[in-house]
């Protein structure tokens, strides 16, 4: 009698525990698989002038509020620059890339000029994630951004 | 608990493409996912950029685990590291001391493994509760309600006789703890204790 007293505390715990996540977290990871079959190489957040200690105080002296983020994966690396509001990117090394912006509202396309350099106009006020294609196949998405 | 076959078979289905499998993933683990959130006190946007990242790598990485049953770990760890990331990059912005030594207060290993026990173990309750017949997960729905519920509203509301429940309570709680998604869990390497820990056998 005792274990099941202790069951279905367990069980209690455990239906509370579901029922306290919201829906739209739940929908969060629900439409990421949309993201599965793409066959991108991903980009991870190798630099955020705003988790590093140095680098954020040189930055902050120079420019109060310009912050600056690198993803990199095997193939490129990006950097981004977010200040004044203008968001301006770099993709290292250059070449003919196109370049996608994706937010969950939908897609646009970025030019790349010719030494790599881009701007995302406006700033996108909710997550988003940069896809670089170029025509020898290379096709790298960074994971999401939140400025 | 490494070697739970539904945890297997789910990340096997969702690797291949099958969104139900993806889905139920999700259903089993989100609440770990939000449960470290909340741990680290986040707003409601910091939340959603935290469960799109990890969401994220987890659909790109389905294929790559090297342990598929320790998608559990694998969930806290990530949750956890951009957790990290998120408070890190929020402390700096307000200028409130030093980031990381700040947000290293909501390290710690030992609440970290409870958690992910504790979420294979709700994961493993709350798939044997839904493998029960209706009628018994309504029951026992009410029974495990916090504060309880009384026998005689039990009673008026399901249209069982009071002197039954007891009887009937004990009957769901044999069948759910005989569920496949229960003995999994207490063949594997975690002793289940129902006072609320774990074991290590």
């Amino acid at each position: 009698m005792h274990d099941d007293e202790e069951l279905l505390t367990a069980l209690g715990e455990a239906i509370r525990a579901r029922e306290a996540v919201p829906e739209w977290f739940v929908e969060t990871g629900k439409n990421a698989y949309a993201w599965h079959n793409i066959d991108a190489e991903l980009a991870q957040l190798t630099y955020d002038s705003d988790s590093d200690g140095d680098a954020a105080a040189v930055v902050r002296s120079e420019a109060a509020s310009i912050r600056a983020l690198t993803f990199t994966s095997a193939q490129l690396s990006i950097k981004l620059e977010v200040g004044d509001g203008l968001l301006l990117g770099q993709i290292i090394p250059p070449q003919a890339w196109t370049l996608e912006v994706h937010t969950r509202a939908g897609v646009a396309s970025s030019p790349v000029d010719e030494i790599g350099c881009f701007a995302v106009d406006p700033i996108p006020n909710s997550p988003f994630r940069l896809r670089c294609r170029a025509e020898d196949g290379t096709d790298v998405l960074t994971v999401w951004i939140t400025l | 608990m490494r070697d739970d076959p539904t945890v297997v078979a789910l990340v096997t289905r969702a690797a291949g493409s099958d969104p139900t499998a993806w889905k139920e993933i999700v259903d089993r683990y989100v609440p770990l996912v939000w449960s470290i959130c909340a741990r680290f006190q986040l707003g409601n946007s910091d939340r959603e950029d935290v469960a799109q990242n990890v969401w994220l790598l987890l659909a790109e990485q389905l294929g790559k685990l090297r342990e598929p049953a320790a998608l559990p770990g694998w969930l806290a760890t990530t949750t956890h590291r951009e957790c990290l990331r998120v408070v890190t990059a929020a402390r700096k912005t307000e200028r409130l001391g030093t980031g990381l030594d700040d947000a290293l207060q909501f390290v710690d290993n030992t609440i970290v493994d409870e958690e992910i026990l504790m979420a294979e173990r709700n994961a493993a309750l709350r798939a044997a509760f839904a493998e029960l017949p209706p009628r018994y997960q309504q029951l026992l729905a009410m029974l495990a309600k916090d504060p309880p519920v009384s026998y005689a509203e039990i009673s008026a509301t399901l249209q069982i006789p009071v002197g039954s429940i007891g009887p009937q309570r004990a009957r769901c709680l044999e069948r759910l703890r005989k569920s496949r998604a229960l003995a999994a869990l207490s063949e594997g390497e975690v002793d289940v204790n129902w006072a609320g820990g774990e074991r290590r056998a």
